[in-house]
């Protein structure tokens, strides 16, 4: 083999590998540009929205949430009356980051304690030092005077940033709390059901009352900031994403003259009052009495205050008016003498003498004592005295069935389906009931306490307001309603207007109604109310003294009740419905009969009855 | 004549091809080191340029300077090198936990990059004098003790992505050099064996830590594991001696899978037995990202991110959200390329892609060309250096590679990785305006 030869294969061989290295190095380009038109042309979309996803942050900017009027609302008016606001006032917040040092950032917000009161301890403790770049909340609530203090100095404030965000003001306090309730941040139980309908966790929601109901109305929808973040968490830059939508207004059936009057009229005392226009349902005032003020409960320190109002006995939260049953007592006759003359068991001319007791005819005879001793009188006089031996005898007659039938045909067992949340319904024993409850079977003097409303019997408050709207509209009861109309946020539009709904319609002989309605006159006239019978207006009504077991020690003691209307003789459509309930009270006619003359004087004063009286 | 001006023998095409990779890595650099919500440069692309100039001074006193000089002197520049990445490797400042760097003041230079060169020098000169006798297996040990000196002392620092990338180039050079393509496959299963049986019994045994498998358990015992490799050794030795008295030429193919398998064996048993847990872990992590999500997982998915978003067109200069936002992290260094392909999209891409590739053909068309076996090999071997940094750093940018740190040379940030490579292209220019054609 010569040299030249030898070089020859050599420099042949050379280049053959040099040849496979460069199809080694041609194979890997064409794999890593295959590579990248996967990475950039197929699945370059996908990974935009990845890019996307991770720089952009939204922030929500909270819509204006509606507020609330009194029915006396009018677009023309510029005085309305407002019952639930929206209060200007700012959150103070600050980015740890942007300070050198911890030692700084406590002095900033010591230099801000002097004119807002800022717990720097706290809020030193409570950011998270991994991410000093998350804001971080320094203050709630805080005032246009105080924001405008640290704008103007905001060389000494530096770092110091604050945020819009209005604060809900229930302008008029406990004198509300039932009706429009209050909000709250969004419990995890509640977001869980609610999240498919758009709300979101940092929101706050109606807890109960009309914020509640309408709650979906009120809100608005909020709007999002769109915000570029950098890895860190730091924005770049921001740009409005959507507008929030305000909430709707809401204007109430409610008239906060007639609501002021019946909840000051109920000062020391615990119980309720509705106001109801029976040709609509229409609410004009509903109190329940204690309440409590939203104003609290929605504070920034409202943890003592809630506790304390969920450990008071007489439990503050309880809407008296639709969450609480009583035994209608003496109101309940209503019911019985209906009853008793529909079913023409028994007319209204027939006289039963009263002699202050009653003897229910046994194997043993059972001798029941009333208070008073009335001789021998009508059901016109039975009703206007309220002389529960004439009702004995009467619900003895005709028996505990068609009692119970007329007790169900007017709703006393059911909701009335008001709209506002958490109601009740009332209950109507029967016989089955009892042979289930008790084991035995339902005896005459069951029949008897029946009649004059106490035993088994336990009715809402409503459910006997609604009562007396079925007597002085012929037997319809329109659903009970405390808002008019919703409309838009500036007001201008009205988006809904609550319509009457019917929810019952008994079918009662107008002879019927004249009787209980001359004998509920009766009463005012010469009988239990007659306290209202200096009124210009006349009135007609049924007290009741319902007796039972105190909740505060447990002693028996007596509810009273009254239920009225008025004008009495005038057309349905101009009368109004009252219901007054008061727990602990002596008697109907000595407690409640006073909250109903005050409201309805008031109601006097305001007009209410003006076209009866011309 | 050590400087003979021939300017038609310039590469032009390697040399645009280098000059606008690095004014493209500079540009980038500069996009990179934006901060947009402080609105300010971190001001590195002005180093870059600084070493630019300096690498380019070099590059062009190399490319004038005839490349044999370097063959002559070889031993000296290794040995002068290799001193310093010594010293470096015990004595350097710890920065980043690792004592890679030697300061000057504001710069600092990384020894190991120079080794690189300094290492295909010597590899260069060694195998040409051996040129005949390279097919021969004993010939091949001087060659890769040449390469594991610096090797170890690289880990030493530890740096093990730069560490490795003298295996390849190493291999490169043998086989250009004419190796026995047999001897080289075998080393590589050698190498496969001994590692990959270990890694995935360490994988499985991370993934299921309650299994008992025969495998694991023979593997801890030991002892019958290497009876076995013993006993493969045998039979290869004697059947090798049989062959060396030439009994049958057909010896060669039992005595070569035996030794594989017995060399092969004993290594993973070695490793199995002898490594600390959290070293397996660590190059099982090396070789598998996605087992630590958190870790160089989220680096390669926010690469893919970026590479992807930008489309075919790119987002525009300095608009890369990825980049800007600091999603993208070592944006400047090792994910550099991420950061071309969102701001230029597929576009910017192919053409980093191009030029970059063109660097590496060129650099084979030269050796391809060169006479003299010192030159052709310098060559092969500076290429598969720059074609090896490439692979793998494009390879873990797009997510088919280990993320192992190793910048993106020409483009990714960094004094001695461009200077180093700047020096390569110098003497690849030299060869081929040197060089005795053929």
């Amino acid at each position: 083999m010569t040299h030249s030869s030898f070089r020859t294969k050599m420099v042949e061989a050379f280049r053959i590998r040099v040849l496979f290295c460069y199809a080694v190095v041609l194979f890997t380009l064409v794999v890593i540009v295959f590579q990248f038109i996967n990475l950039q042309l197929v699945q370059g979309a996908d990974y935009e929205l990845k890019a996307r996803t991770n720089m952009e942050s939204f922030v929500p900017i909270v819509a204006s949430r509606g507020e609330i009027f009194d029915r006396t609302f009018s677009t023309t008016n510029t005085n309305n009356r407002v019952i639930v606001s929206n209060r200007p006032s700012f959150n103070i917040s600050t980015v740890p980051a942007k300070f050198n040092s911890k030692k700084e950032m406590q002095q900033a917000l010591e230099k801000l304690s002097e004119i807002v009161d800022v717990d720097v301890n706290a809020v030193m403790k409570d950011y998270n030092a991994s991410n000093p770049w998350q804001r971080v909340l320094v203050l709630e609530d805080v005032s246009f005077e105080k924001i405008v203090k640290i704008a103007s100095h905001k060389q000494i404030y530096r770092n110091i940033d604050w945020e819009v965000a209005p604060v809900r003001v229930y302008n008029y306090g406990s004198m509300f709390s039932h009706i429009v309730g209050y909000i709250g941040s969004i419990s995890k139980k509640e977001f869980l059901e609610l999240r498919d309908q758009g709300y979101q966790y940092y929101q706050k929601l109606g807890k109960s009352g009309v914020e509640r109901q309408y709650d979906r109305e009120l809100r608005g929808v909020d709007g999002s900031v769109k915000r570029i973040v950098d890895v860190k968490n730091r924005t770049e830059g921001e740009e409005i994403g959507f507008q929030p939508v305000s909430g709707n207004n809401l204007v109430l059936t409610m008239d906060l003259e007639i609501q002021k009057a019946a909840y000051e009229a109920f000062e020391g005392f615990v119980g309720s009052c509705v106001v109801i226009k029976p040709a609509t349902g229409e609410i004009v005032a509903l109190v329940s009495r204690p309440g409590y003020d939203p104003n609290a409960i929605i504070s920034r320190d409202n943890s003592d205050i809630i506790r304390k109002l969920y450990n008071d006995k007489e439990r503050p939260f309880l809407n008296r008016v639709i969450q609480s049953k009583y035994p209608p007592a003496s109101t309940f006759k209503l019911v019985t003498a209906i009853a008793a003359l529909e079913e023409e068991k028994w007319e209204a001319e027939r006289i039963v003498n009263c002699p202050g007791y009653f003897v229910l005819k046994g194997l043993r005879d059972t001798v029941i004592y009333d208070y008073a001793v009335f001789g021998n009188i009508n059901l016109y006089e039975a009703i206007g005295k309220s002389a529960s031996v004439y009702f004995y005898t009467m619900g003895h007659k005709i028996g505990p069935t068609t009692i119970m039938n007329y007790a169900n045909h007017f709703g006393l067992s059911e909701r009335s389906g008001i709209d506002l949340p958490g109601e009740v319904s009332g209950f109507v024993p029967s016989q089955k009931w009892k042979r289930k409850a008790f084991g035995e079977g339902w005896y005459d003097g069951d029949t008897v306490n029946l009649s004059i409303g106490q035993g088994f019997l336990a009715v809402t408050p409503i459910s006997m307001a609604n009562l007396v709207c079925a007597i002085v509209n012929n037997g319809i009861i329109y659903k009970p309603h405390v808002v008019k109309e919703i409309r838009s946020p500036d007001n201008n539009q009205v988006l809904k207007s609550i319509e009457p709904e019917k929810i019952r319609e008994i079918p009662l002989s107008p002879s019927t109604l004249n009787v209980i309605k001359t004998g509920m006159r009766l009463s005012v006239k010469s009988g239990t109310s007659r306290r209202l019978s200096y009124l210009p207006v006349p009135f007609a009504g049924k007290t009741g003294t319902a007796q039972t077991r105190s909740v505060r020690d447990s002693k028996y003691t007596q509810h009273g009740w009254f239920v009225g209307y008025g004008p009495h003789g005038a057309d349905p459509r101009d009368a109004y419905v009252i219901m007054v309930m008061v727990e602990y009270g002596i008697a109907g006619a000595a407690t409640a009969v006073p909250v109903a003359e005050k409201v309805f004087s008031k109601m006097i004063e305001q007009g209410y009855f003006d076209v009866v009286q011309k | 004549m050590l400087f003979r001006s021939d300017f038609n023998k310039l590469d032009y095409v390697l040399f645009i091809a280098v000059i606008m990779v690095i004014a493209f890595g500079i540009v980038t650099i500069y996009s990179a080191g934006y901060d947009s919500v402080l609105g300010v440069n971190n001001n590195m692309y002005k180093r870059q340029i600084i070493w630019f100039v300096l690498g380019f001074s070099i590059m062009l006193g190399l490319t004038f300077l005839d490349y044999r000089i370097f063959g002559d002197y070889s031993l000296q520049i290794f040995g002068f090198v290799l001193v310093i990445l010594i010293l470096t490797s015990f004595f350097g400042p710890r920065i980043r936990n690792m004592r890679a760097w030697i300061s000057f003041g504001a710069f600092s230079i990384q020894p190991s990059e120079f080794m690189k060169l300094a290492t295909i020098i010597v590899l260069a000169k060694y195998l040409e004098l051996r040129e005949r006798d390279i097919y021969r297996f004993k010939e091949l040990l001087v060659p890769t003790v040449i390469v594991l000196i610096p090797m170890l002392f690289i880990m030493k620092q530890p740096d093990f992505g730069t560490a490795m990338i003298f295996v390849p180039v190493l291999f490169a050079m043998l086989f250009a050099a004419g190796a026995d393509v047999t001897h080289l496959v075998a080393i590589i299963l050698i190498a496969v064996i001994g590692l990959f049986v270990p890694m995935s019994l360490t994988y499985y045994e991370w993934v299921n830590p309650e299994s008992e498998s025969i495998l694991l358990k023979l593997y801890y015992n030991g002892g019958q594991l290497y009876l076995v490799s013993v006993v493969f050794f045998v039979i290869a030795s004697v059947t090798f001696l049989l062959h060396l008295f030439r009994v049958n030429k057909y010896f060669r193919r039992i005595y070569i899978p035996s030794y594989v398998f017995s060399i092969g064996l004993f290594v993973s048993v070695f490793f199995q037995r002898y490594m600390k847990d959290y070293q397996k872990k660590r190059i099982l992590v090396f070789l598998k990202p996605d087992l630590d999500p958190l870790g160089s997982g989220y680096n390669v998915i926010q690469s893919k991110i970026a590479i992807g978003s930008g489309g075919f067109f790119g987002k525009g200069f300095m608009e890369g959200t990825q980049t800007r936002l600091g999603f993208l992290p070592e944006k400047t260094s090792d994910f550099i390329v991420a950061v071309i392909a969102e701001e230029w999209g597929f576009v910017g891409a192919m053409f980093l892609l191009l030029a970059l590739f063109t660097i590496v053909f060129r650099g084979l068309k030269i050796s391809m060309y060169t006479k003299d076996k010192f030159g052709a090999l310098l060559v092969i071997g500076i290429s598969a250096l720059f074609f090896v940094h490439f692979i793998i750093n494009i390879g873990m940018v797009i997510g088919f590679m280990p993320v192992t740190g190793l910048p993106l040379t020409f483009v990714s940030y960094g004094g001695s990785n461009l200077l180093s490579a700047m020096m390569g292209v110098g003497l690849l220019l030299s060869v081929s305006m040197h060089r005795s054609s053929m």
